[in-house]
């Protein structure tokens, strides 16, 4: 057809359909779609219409129905990403870094790139650990403090309900034919001076936690002469009471934390314990996984604080759960022993490091910069 | 009080905006100018280093703009952002001046 003959309103029609069609495929973007229209329904000539369709193929095919334009894909890949940051900061800079992120990308891009989305999760992890200023995003802190109360009881419990399933254990009579027996005492002693440093710290925060550290330092000067391989159930403890320093020292303190507790907490716990000490004994490990799970995935469901409380609660508790796991690899090369200990504590004392490090950082001053900015 | 250095990729958001506001693309390209393409600034370390700036109130927001139904907020440099870039400026250039001036020494290496 010549460019100068003049075209029908169904001609029209058809190139306004195609464009429509050239957009769904991802081609134009929403302006040039508008763009391109307005000049087809103001055409007069076959000229006219191929300008509009300028650079556009002949066939445009839409995409089958249920795929998705690149752009989009993009789009859903970058907020994936962006998932990652604070929730405060993604309330101020979501959108903007979107904006961003999609003008720098290369026309056609489907998925963001590797290096681009290895500095987006480098960032969330600069952003997390920058210290808190001005609204400090309260998670994390909220949860050190519930754990500076919850732990020593948590503690106290645990060693409570140990000793006692001892106790019944021995046959009636002879356990006390001499008072009370005194080898029960040792094994308390810990949780108690833990419980009555925390019950310090509702008054005078530092000094608890040099008590509590004092309290480390006992525990840890007995541990050479049990050797390396040591009952890896019995020294949660170390890790329970590093993490109770961390809580009293980065946390507001007991008495936030006893704002947050309700009586409803208060009571699930003493339901929990009650179970565990009145059910029949032995425990499987099975069942006893189940029941955490099922407790796990109730606390991550509930909120934002429950998910925090088992992050941290997995630094003393992961020694219990990787007795279990098979010996990694990768530390074959060390001995028995120290492999042994590698596995049981090295996550736990990483993520213990990473706590305290970005706890105890305090909110930056105006004109003071701390480390290099 | 003295002061630890900037970093580079800092030195030079710093830099960019001493211009005038810029948003956060603006930013990138002009850093990456301004290095003559050897930095290049990627979202996440900018708005890494946008957050922290703007916590040490060395940057703060200029005002925001609806673009092609995107969001796009313009930063600029404060007072004290200034003063840093300018110290930062000062110390650069008193300590390249000294070494240029021992390179040149008769006897020396060059």
């Amino acid at each position: 057809m010549d460019d100068r003959f003049r075209i029908t309103a169904a001609d029209r029609d058809r190139a306004a359909a195609l464009l429509r069609d050239h957009f769904a495929a991802g081609r134009l973007t929403a302006g040039e779609l508008d763009e391109r229209l307005t000049a087809a329904l103001r055409a007069v000539t076959f000229g006219d219409l191929r300008r509009v369709l300028a650079g556009l193929p002949r066939s445009p095919v839409a995409p089958p129905a249920g795929r998705v334009p690149p752009q989009v894909r993009l789009e859903r890949g970058y907020r994936r990403l962006l998932a990652c940051y604070p929730a405060a900061h993604r309330r101020v800079h979501e959108e903007e870094m979107l904006a961003v992120l999609m003008t720098q990308a290369p026309a056609g891009t489907r998925r963001p790139g590797i290096a681009e989305a290895a500095d987006l999760l480098l960032g969330a992890l600069r952003v997390r650990c920058q210290p808190p200023t001005g609204p400090a995003e309260p998670g994390w802190r909220d949860a050190l403090a519930v754990l500076s109360i919850i732990l020593p009881v948590l503690i106290l419990l645990t060693s409570a309900v140990s000793e006692a399933r001892l106790l019944v254990s021995f046959p009636a009579p002879g356990a006390f034919a001499y008072g009370f027996p005194r080898w029960l005492i040792p094994g308390l002693v810990p949780p108690l001076a833990l419980a009555a440093a925390a019950l310090l710290a509702l008054w005078m925060r530092r000094a608890a936690a040099l008590a509590t550290a004092g309290l480390l330092i006992v525990l840890a000067s007995g541990l050479p002469s049990q050797g390396v391989a040591l009952a890896v159930s019995d020294n949660y403890l170390f890790l329970a009471v590093a993490l109770e320093i961390a809580a009293l020292l980065a946390s507001p303190g007991p008495r936030r934390g006893l704002q947050i507790l309700t009586f409803k907490h208060a009571a699930l716990v003493v339901i929990a314990m009650l179970a565990v000490v009145l059910s029949p004994s032995p425990v499987t490990p099975a069942v006893m996984f189940a029941v955490l799970g099922v407790i796990c995935i109730a606390m991550a469901l509930a909120s934002s604080l429950g998910r925090w409380l088992l992050v941290l609660l997995a630094i003393p508790g992961y020694p219990f759960f990787f007795t279990w796991a098979p010996f990694p690899i990768a530390l074959a090369f060390l001995t028995p022993d120290a492999a042994f200990v590698a596995k049981s504590y090295l996550p736990s004392l990483i993520l213990l490091t990473l706590a305290v490090v970005t706890a105890c950082r305090r909110p930056l001053r105006p004109g003071r910069s701390g480390l290099r900015s | 009080m003295t002061e630890l250095s900037l970093r580079e990729p800092t030195f030079l958001i710093l830099t960019a905006l001493a211009a005038g506001a810029q948003h956060g693309y603006g930013i990138m390209t002009d850093v990456s100018q301004i290095s003559g393409g050897r930095v290049r600034l990627r979202a996440g370390t900018l708005y890494a280093a946008l957050n922290r700036l703007a916590a040490e109130r060395l940057v703060e927001v200029d005002r925001e703009e609806i673009v092609d139904a995107r969001l796009r907020r313009y930063y600029r440099l404060t007072p004290q952002g200034a003063q840093r870039l300018a110290a930062e400026v000062e110390r650069l250039r008193r300590n390249t001046t000294v070494a240029a001036r021992r390179l040149a020494m008769p006897g020396g290496p060059a």
